[in-house]
C-alpha cells in the first residue's frame, strides 16, 4: 500500500501545485473557479484514452509512440504557461502591494480573460493527461488480483488525499499575500515549471536516441537525491534534475527565455512610464 | 550533442540518429523481477536496450541515475537507449513493482 501511496503522490503532486497556483490565480483577479470543470474533464477524458490505448501508442512511430506523445504534451504545457507567463507579467510591476485581490474590471487583464482561461484549461487538463493515464495504467495492472486491488486503490485514494491536502495548504497561504507578491510567487513558480518540463523532454527525445546524451555536466545527487523526499518535491517544483546533461540545460534556456524577456520588457516599460510621470 | 545537430533537429530535418548501430541488449521482466539483474554494457558507448515485459501487468522501467523512465504495457515490449556511460554502476528499477523489481546496469571498459 505505501508503493501505492507513493506512486499516486508522486504523479498528483505537481498537478495539484498547478492546479492550486491557477486557482489561486483566478481567486486574486476575481475570475470564477467555473474553468476547472473542462481542464479536469479534459485531463480525465485525455489520460483514459492514453491509458486505453498505451499498447497501441507504445507501438507506434517505431517503438518511440510513447516518448513522442509525452514530449508533445510537455511542449504544449510550456506553451501554455509562457503565455500565461505573457499576460501576467505587468503585474508584477503595476500590482498593488497593499490589496489582497484585483477588481475584475481591472483593464491590464481583463482584455485577455479568455485566453488566460483557456491557457489554464490546457494548462491543467494536459499536465492531468500524462500523470493520470501513468494513474490509470499502474491500477489496471492489479485489476486481475483482487486482493492487491483494494490495497492499491486504498493506497492510491490516501496519496490523492495527501497532494490535494498539499494544495489546499498552499492555496490558503497564497489567498493571503497581496496581489503583487502572488504574481511574483507565480510568474517564479512558471519559470521553474517550465524550465522543468523543458528538461523531460530532452529526456524524451534522449530515452529515443534522438538526441545523444553527453556525459553529465555536474552530479548533486550528494546533495540533494533525487530519491528523496526533498528532490522528489524539488523535482516537481523546479524539475530539479541531480545530473543533468547540457542538452537538458539547453532546453531549460530556451523555455525561459520568453519569460526573462517579459519580465525585462515590463521593467523597461515600468521604468519608461515613471520616468515620464516624474518629468 | 552538437548545436548544429540540435538546430537541425529543430528544423525537422534531423539526422537518423537512431539509425546509427547502438549495441543491443535485451533485459526480461518475469514474476515482477528483472532479467538479468545485472547487465554489464561497454562505457562510453550509446546502447539499445530492450525490455521485454512478460508479464500480463504493467510495468514502469525507472531508473534516476540513467534519467529514464518508460511504462512497459504487460505482455509488451520497450526500446530505451542510454548512454554513453561513464564507467560505474547505474541502479533501475521497476516503479510498479519497486520491492521485487530491482537491477541494476555495470557501464565498464
Amino acid at each position: 500500500m505505501v508503493d501505492a501511496i507513493l506512486l499516486i503522490l508522486r504523479e498528483v503532486l505537481e498537478a495539484a501545485l498547478i492546479i492550486t497556483m491557477l486557482l489561486a490565480m483566478s481567486r486574486k483577479l476575481s475570475i470564477s473557479f467555473n474553468w476547472i470543470v473542462p481542464a479536469l474533464v479534459l485531463g480525465v477524458l485525455s489520460s483514459w484514452l492514453l491509458a486505453h490505448y498505451a499498447y497501441a501508442i507504445a507501438d507506434a512511430l517505431d517503438g518511440t509512440g510513447q516518448e513522442w506523445i509525452n514530449a508533445l504534451l510537455y511542449l504544449s504545457v510550456i506553451l501554455s504557461f509562457i503565455i500565461i507567463g505573457l499576460i501576467i507579467a505587468p503585474l508584477l510591476f503595476s500590482a498593488s502591494l497593499q490589496e489582497k485581490y484585483l477588481s475584475f474590471t481591472d483593464n491590464s487583464i481583463k482584455p485577455h480573460k479568455t485566453l488566460l482561461l483557456v491557457c489554464s484549461i490546457f494548462a491543467v487538463g494536459l499536465s492531468l493527461a500524462r500523470e493520470v493515464a501513468e494513474i490509470w495504467i499502474y491500477l489496471g495492472g492489479f485489476l486481475h488480483q483482487q486482493d492487491l486491488l483494494q490495497s492499491a486503490l486504498t493506497g492510491g485514494a490516501i496519496g490523492l488525499g495527501i497532494g490535494m491536502s498539499l494544495g489546499v495548504i498552499t492555496y490558503y497561504l497564497l489567498v493571503f499575500i497581496s496581489v503583487r507578491r502572488f504574481f511574483i510567487v507565480l510568474f517564479v513558480f512558471l519559470i521553474f515549471l517550465c524550465g522543468g518540463l523543458s528538461m523531460q523532454i530532452a529526456r524524451q527525445l534522449l530515452q529515443i536516441g534522438m538526441l545523444t546524451s553527453a556525459t553529465p555536466l555536474w552530479d548533486s545527487s550528494t546533495i540533494v537525491n533525487e530519491h528523496s523526499w526533498l528532490g522528489e518535491l524539488l523535482y516537481a517544483l523546479i524539475g530539479y534534475d541531480s545530473s543533468p546533461n547540457a542538452i537538458q540545460v539547453i532546453f531549460y534556456w530556451i523555455a525561459i527565455i520568453p519569460f526573462l524577456v517579459a519580465l525585462a520588457w515590463n521593467w523597461h516599460r515600468r521604468n519608461q512610464a515613471s520616468s515620464t510621470t516624474s518629468i | 550533442m552538437r548545436i548544429s545537430t540540435l538546430l537541425l533537429i529543430l528544423l525537422g530535418i534531423s539526422p537518423p540518429l537512431y539509425a546509427m548501430a547502438a549495441p543491443e541488449f535485451t533485459i526480461e521482466i518475469r514474476d515482477h523481477l528483472f532479467f538479468p539483474s545485472t547487465l554489464v554494457v561497454p562505457a562510453n558507448t550509446k546502447v539499445k536496450l530492450i525490455i521485454i515485459n512478460k508479464d500480463s501487468t504493467p510495468e514502469e522501467f525507472e531508473s534516476y541515475e540513467l534519467n529514464r523512465e518508460k511504462v512497459i504495457m504487460g505482455g509488451a515490449k520497450a526500446v530505451i537507449f542510454i548512454g554513453p556511460l561513464k564507467p560505474g554502476d547505474y541502479p533501475f528499477f521497476g516503479e510498479f513493482n519497486p520491492k521485487t523489481a530491482q537491477g541494476l546496469i555495470r557501464a565498464q571498459h
